[in-house]
């Protein structure tokens, strides 16, 4: 590489406007041990960039374990809602139907409701007939008076 | 997304995070620990890296972060944070011969302001774009520009002004 060439790109390297294509062409340069005398100076600027760009990192990194699963969250609490909407829904319906004893207890009311009905209405049949006597004894009264 | 998929987004981009925070904490334990901590940070927020268009972008970003919170609460408490790492960089045989240099153009890097040091890294050592400087730092091209040639200057006047100490 021509000297000018090098004197140029560092000049513009310090203005901050060379590429990265330039700054390697001098780090490649100030690498080697043509470097011209009156360049030496930088030598050691560009040598530090390149040592330190080769440090290596020596801690090894693990990912943590206590990774939980999300899905068996989502899981559960859909199976705990199921379970709840179950149970609500299981004590409405039972509360609407009866028992068997109440059964029991119902038919026994409307069997005796018309054992009772059964009962007036012979009852008032005797009555009926009731009256006829009450007819006979009056015209009997009216014979014997 | 899962563990191993992470890793793979996370692992590669490692060293970098590293060096980014080692340049702005100085201190190679504190280092480690901040890419710890962000790699817990980003396994946390896992599911929202997909969103970011450059995973890596998005890591420095935070590693930045979280390095400055930490200085900031190390000069509350008043603790100034002790190294003693220059000679870390390891093994190439350049790096022998130029290590003197090379160890002194860190410390001069080392008292840089927090933004041109971290521009000054971004740049140099990791080589990345200008707009990529701009978006992690939330700055405009030129202002990363005019930071970067700030830094630059600085640290070869402070390397002349050494070496001509020397000399005269």
């Amino acid at each position: 590489m021509e000297l000018n060439n090098i004197e140029q790109l560092l000049e513009s390297y310090f203005e901050g406007t060379t590429s990265l294509a330039d700054e390697q062409i001098l780090r490649n340069y100030f690498a080697t041990d043509l470097v011209d005398d009156s360049l030496k100076q930088y030598s050691s600027l560009f040598n530090a960039m390149t040592v330190s760009a080769s440090e290596t990192s020596t801690t090894t990194f693990t990912v943590p374990v206590t990774e939980k699963k999300p899905f068996n969250k989502w899981w559960l609490s859909i199976a705990a809602s199921i379970v709840i909407v179950l149970g609500v829904a299981g004590f409405v319906f039972s509360e609407n139907s009866l028992t068997q004893e109440e059964q029991k207890a119902l038919a026994a009311l409307k069997q005796s409701k018309e054992a009772m009905l059964l009962l007036s209405n012979n009852l008032q049949k005797g009555t009926s007939q009731l009256q006829l006597v009450e007819t006979f004894s009056k015209t009997k009264n009216k014979f014997l008076k | 997304m899962k563990q191993q998929e992470f890793l793979e987004t996370v692992l590669p981009i490692k060293d970098k995070l590293f060096r980014i925070a080692k340049r702005l904490l100085v201190s190679r334990d504190e280092a480690d620990d901040a890419v710890q901590e962000v790699f817990l940070k980003l396994w946390k927020g896992k599911e929202k890296i997909k969103q970011y268009r450059s995973a890596e972008a998005f890591a420095i970003t935070m590693t930045k972060n979280y390095c400055l919170d930490r200085l900031k609460s190390k000069q509350a408490s008043n603790l100034k944070i002790v190294h003693s790492n220059y000679e870390a960089s390891n093994n190439l045989e350049k790096q022998l011969e130029a290590a003197d240099g090379v160890a002194r153009v860190f410390e001069i890097m080392d008292t840089l302001p927090e933004q041109q040091k971290l521009i000054l890294h971004l740049r140099d050592v990791e080589q990345l774009d200008f707009s990529e400087i701009a978006k992690m730092l939330d700055l405009n091209e030129t202002a990363v520009r005019v930071t970067l040639s700030r830094a630059r200057k600085k640290v070869r006047d402070q390397l002349i002004k050494q070496n001509n100490y020397g000399i005269k």
